[in-house]
């Protein structure tokens, strides 16, 4: 396990570490950009839902919110694995992980286009027809897509970590892709609240 | 479960309650609407501050860290707080 001095200003944070920070922020800032549109939209809107639009299903989607809460203790879980060197754990948890990963996704699909019931997009909530719809799937689909290459990330970890390569705490690379998932469901906490949680009804602001 | 690990679980414990308050607040009967939003507001908020805090360590991290992190989030929310008011004056105009 290399061991480089404390940096005065960034103390024992790798380059590694760094580099994906500032990527956060810069991604934070993108989905800072959706948000702000939405609430732009939104807020100058005399009628955000227009007629004919389905509701969102929040009990279902709050579901989704509870999973990735998981998958994030479990992230968290697998990088405390990681410290200690434990490598079994640290497949299992990296495991949890990934399937929660799979799960949110499944459920979006579900939500999008409707296992066994029709899906918001055939009960009228279309890309392009209405702000509310356009910025309802900009939001979220640019968080699956982020939720998907999360999941592919983590495989990746997955297979190396099973190939031994960061046996003996090496936890740097595992802590740097838990700092990427943490930051996927924490934009799913805010994008939860502002897209599903803030009220509104048919016709009205 | 090492004691190392116990703080993961009180803070995805408290995730998990502030998550049900959001949903409780929403179904509370005759509740202000912008009552409602800022309270939505400030628990998403304090979920994001725990996972950022805790999940993401930058609570162990150094100072100069943090204020990378956390600094450049002050002009966003300056710009949605502006925004987003002027759109709902321009509404009401």
């Amino acid at each position: 396990m290399i061991d480089w001095p404390a940096d005065r200003f960034m103390g024992k944070a790798s380059a590694l570490k760094l580099g994906m920070w500032i990527f956060l922020v810069s991604d934070a800032l993108s989905f800072g950009g959706l948000l702000l549109t939405y609430g732009v939209l939104r807020g100058g809107a005399s009628a955000w839902w227009s007629a004919g639009e389905p509701p969102l299903g929040i009990a279902f989607t709050a579901g989704l919110t509870f999973l990735l809460i998981c998958s994030s203790l479990t992230m968290v879980m697998a990088v405390a694995a990681a410290r200690e060197g434990n490598r079994r754990q640290m497949l299992l948890f990296l495991g949890l992980t990934i399937l929660g990963g799979i799960g949110f996704l499944t459920g979006q699909f579900n939500e999008y286009f409707g296992i066994g019931h029709p899906g918001l997009i055939k009960e009228g909530l279309v890309f392009g027809h209405s702000h509310r719809a356009t910025t309802f799937f900009l939001i979220t689909g640019f968080h699956g897509l982020h939720v998907f290459s999360g999941v592919t990330y983590l495989t990746v970890v997955f297979v190396r970590t099973a190939l031994g390569k960061y046996d003996g705490g090496n936890h740097n690379a595992i802590e740097v892709s838990g700092l990427f998932w943490h930051f996927v469901d924490l934009v799913w906490i805010l994008v939860f609240t502002f897209v599903y949680l803030v009220p509104c009804t048919p016709g009205a602001a | 479960m090492t004691a190392s690990r116990r703080p993961y679980l009180l803070v995805f414990l408290a995730l998990v309650v502030l998550t049900a308050l959001e949903l409780g607040v929403v179904y509370v009967p005759g509740i202000s609407h912008g009552l409602l939003v800022s309270a939505l507001i400030l628990l998403a908020l304090a979920k994001a501050g725990l996972v950022l805090m805790q999940f993401m360590h930058l609570g162990h991290e150094t100072r100069a860290l943090k204020l990378t992190v956390i600094v450049p989030f002050a002009l966003p929310a300056l710009y949605a707080f502006v925004l987003i008011s002027e759109a709902g004056w321009r509404l009401l105009r």
